[in-house]
């Protein structure tokens, strides 16, 4: 897989390609993207056949581990990577560690190992055990286990920790991925914790600066464990997604995990990040909101761009939710349909707030 | 008959020689429906999770609405505003409504029959609500279904009491003629009564006798599938499909399970509904002629192959039992991929009776299918004694 900017801003921002995926050598996927959020390997509440009618191009699925480790033994059993086993087979999947969408319990730390909350419980995985299961899964690319679990007010120790044992589990990953035939097509991709003090951050990065022969890409952790981001509009994350970015060199892609409004999206890609993991669709999607922005620079965008579906003032809107928007769900169904649905706690609702 | 423009048009295109099987082709105002036919139940105006154009794919033709549900919410007003509900859930092709009596009973205890209605508390805001013959009709004509049920006096079917079971029968035949004067829009939607009696020969025969002297387009068939044993069910079918005319189509009400469906298709059933195909797909359950897989099973868990292997659903072309094994209790996708093949399921059993009735060798199909389900042709007695009841003989 490559990665190649080919336009780059006045400040940092940059447009790019992700290109030469092994099994869709045609493929072009244009960043800054937004990949598509999944749970035990499907995207949250769209199956393929549905998804096919939103999406006509590949797309980035952002697996975390914790929600599709239950895969392993049929992923195993069928021997052709985790998009296949999971009917996503065009798709590029990019493994990460943790869900973001939820918050995620914080602690439990042994030696050498990092818990995964999954929903059978905890699981503690050492670096070793990671790779076996990335060997299995065969990603298009995915993140190093790393501790990047924390919210952004940690303390020095915990962050000192962090990075001390991200840097450590880097190492083992990377010695696990220089000698494995199965991941030869997959790219793996550093983490960078710490990013609240600079000294841990710069030991970090250099870190997987040390292994850039191999390493495709840089993930940035270790700001949220999942809290709700969703009203917070803050300059301390905004200083971090710059920091980090101008610490990173160009020409590797840059992942964002986490659920940022669209404020704090705009900021990221301000500073060169690349790809965002879709949580933010999924949530608000579950509470039944619909994301409404028409991207139109003409016009002065007055109405909030958030709408509560559920409320009464919809229950005889039988508009769209976005006029003029072309998806599935604004070309056939109104308002009021969605409402109802929500209202009966009907499964469609969510089918139709996804697309 | 009355001079006017019918609702409905029903062609038989070709009859089964041995038993009563037919298929036809039933013109509606919204779509031609193929019989016989499988209506899957959409109850709040919506299927499961799944899109109206996946349902256009799996060859779905008519779909149903619970008025009661749908009289709650969104509501008559929202419905009349939306302009029906075709238009509300964007189905474009033909819509059956019930007349939400059975909910009443079904669903609530305190429900009290009168002659004048049911009587019942709102479980939305406790108030007393009394559902009447012209209610009922009043609120399906705003729906605007292609089909609507007449307000029937619903008496469960493992009832024993003859003078209970008598005064439904009656009451429904009543019934019937206040929805027929009540309903508004005649060139546009059909009323079908529906034939009660529960388990009693003479009451059914009283019933459907009644009926035939109205001026309607199509009967129901009703009282059954409600847990009385299957050697009672299958000759009170056969009982009013022998007195419902040939020319009408019948339908059957919540009947829906493979075995019972080519039963009753040779008994001359031309419609059914269930809502069991969602139902089990909820609890990780997948069709197949054999039955069904619980895919909750440990078994399934490195099972590469998929549901069923000759199924061409959407499901079955991508997904591995193994697959949905991982996911079928946590995500909402395993539902609807598992509600998509037990729907093309269902589609596909219908096709298949039509395909052979048409072909002349339905009995032939019968046999086989019944081999298959009990391969070591310990058939039900039941199943026997209604087959041969129509010239097949499985023994």
């Amino acid at each position: 897989m490559r990665f190649i900017v080919t336009k780059a801003g006045y400040g940092s921002e940059r447009i790019g390609n992700l290109t030469g995926f092994v099994k869709c050598p045609n493929v072009v996927i244009e960043t800054p993207t937004s990949g598509l959020f999944t749970q035990g390997g499907s995207i949250v509440h769209l199956t393929a056949d549905v998804l096919a009618r939103v999406f006509t191009n590949p797309q980035i699925l952002v697996m975390p581990l914790t929600n599709s480790i239950q895969l392993e033994t049929g992923v195993k059993a069928q021997n052709e990577g985790v998009t296949k086993f999971a009917g996503l087979p065009e798709h590029v999947a990019c493994v990460t560690v943790n869900n973001f969408s939820e918050i995620v319990p914080p602690g439990h730390f042994e030696p050498g190992k990092i818990p995964l909350w999954t929903k059978h419980g905890k699981r503690m995985t050492t670096a070793d055990k990671y790779m076996d299961i990335m060997e299995i899964f065969r990603p298009d690319m995915f993140l190093a286990i790393a501790d990047g679990c924390m919210s952004v007010n940690e303390t020095p120790k915990r962050l000192s920790k962090a990075v001390d044992r991200t840097c450590k589990l880097l190492n083992t990953c990377v010695d696990r991925y220089k000698a494995s035939k199965e991941l030869k097509n997959s790219a793996l991709v550093g983490v960078v914790v710490g990013a609240q003090n600079q000294k841990k951050c710069d030991e970090c990065i250099e870190n997987i600066l040390k292994h850039v022969d191999c390493i495709s890409g840089v993930a940035l952790e270790g700001i949220t464990d999942g809290t709700d981001l969703l009203k917070e509009d803050t300059n301390q994350y905004c200083d971090i997604f710059k920091k980090i970015g101008g610490a990173l060199p160009k020409e590797l892609f840059r992942i964002l995990e986490g659920c940022w409004n669209p404020a704090m999206t705009l900021s990221a890609i301000e500073h060169g990040w690349d790809i965002f993991d879709g949580t933010y669709a999924v949530k608000l999607t579950n509470m039944g909101i619909a994301l409404k922005l028409s991207f139109d620079v003409t016009k002065e965008n007055e109405t909030p761009y958030l709408l509560d579906m559920v409320d009464e003032r919809y229950k005889e809107d039988f508009s769209p939710i976005l006029e003029g928007c072309e998806c599935l769900t604004c070309k056939k169904h109104t308002r009021a349909y969605i409402r109802h649905l929500l209202n009966t706690r009907e499964m469609l609702a969510s089918v139709l707030l996804s697309m | 008959m009355k001079n006017t423009p019918k609702a409905l048009s029903f062609t038989v295109q070709s009859q089964c020689l041995k038993t009563r099987a037919r298929t036809g082709l039933m013109k509606l105002p919204h779509y031609t429906v193929k019989t016989p036919v499988f209506m899957p139940v959409g109850t709040q105006g919506t299927m499961k999770g799944i899109l109206p154009d996946q349902l256009e794919e799996i060859d779905c033709e008519i779909i149903l609405g619970n008025t009661y549900h749908l009289g709650n919410r969104p509501g008559v007003d929202v419905l009349k505003k939306a302009g029906g509900l075709h238009k509300f859930m964007g189905w474009n092709r033909a819509l059956l409504t019930d007349s939400g009596g059975f909910q009443m009973v079904s669903l609530l205890k305190l429900a009290e029959i009168t002659e004048e209605g049911v009587k019942f508390r709102s479980p939305y805001d406790n108030s007393e609500i009394m559902l009447t013959p012209e209610k009922s009709i009043e609120i399906q004509n705003c729906i605007g279904a292609d089909i609507i049920m007449q307000l029937d006096d619903v008496v469960q079917t493992t009832f024993q009491d003859y003078d209970r079971i008598k005064e439904a029968t009656e009451r429904t035949s009543r019934w019937l003629d206040r929805c027929i004067s009540a309903h508004q829009r005649p060139t546009e939607q059909n009323i079908f009564p529906i034939v009660q009696g529960l388990l009693n020969a003479d009451l059914r025969k009283q019933s459907a006798e009644e009926h035939m002297t109205k001026d309607v387009n199509g009967f129901a068939i009703g009282g059954l599938s409600g847990g009385e044993a299957k050697d009672d069910f299958w000759p009170m079918v056969s009982l009013s499909t022998g007195i419902l005319d040939n020319n009408r189509p019948r339908y059957l009400m919540g009947v829906g399970l493979a075995v019972d469906l080519v039963v009753c298709v040779a008994l001359g059933v031309d419609m059914f509904d269930c809502v069991f195909p969602t139902r089990t797909a909820r609890f990780g359950c997948a069709l197949i002629n054999k039955g069904q897989l619980n895919l909750k099973q440990k078994i399934y868990e490195s099972d590469l192959n998929p549901i069923d292997t000759d199924c061409l659903c959407e499901t079955c072309k991508r997904y591995t039992r193994a697959y949905l094994h991982c996911i079928v209790s946590s995500e909402t996708v395993a539902c609807h991929l598992i509600s998509v093949h037990n729907i093309y399921f269902q589609m596909r059993l219908m096709r298949t009776m039509r395909e052979n009735i048409e072909k002349g060798t339905f009995p032939e199909f019968v046999k086989q299918f019944m081999n298959e389900v009990y391969p070591q042709k310990t058939f039900p007695s039941w199943v026997v004694n209604s087959l041969s009841s129509v010239g097949i003989s499985l023994e």
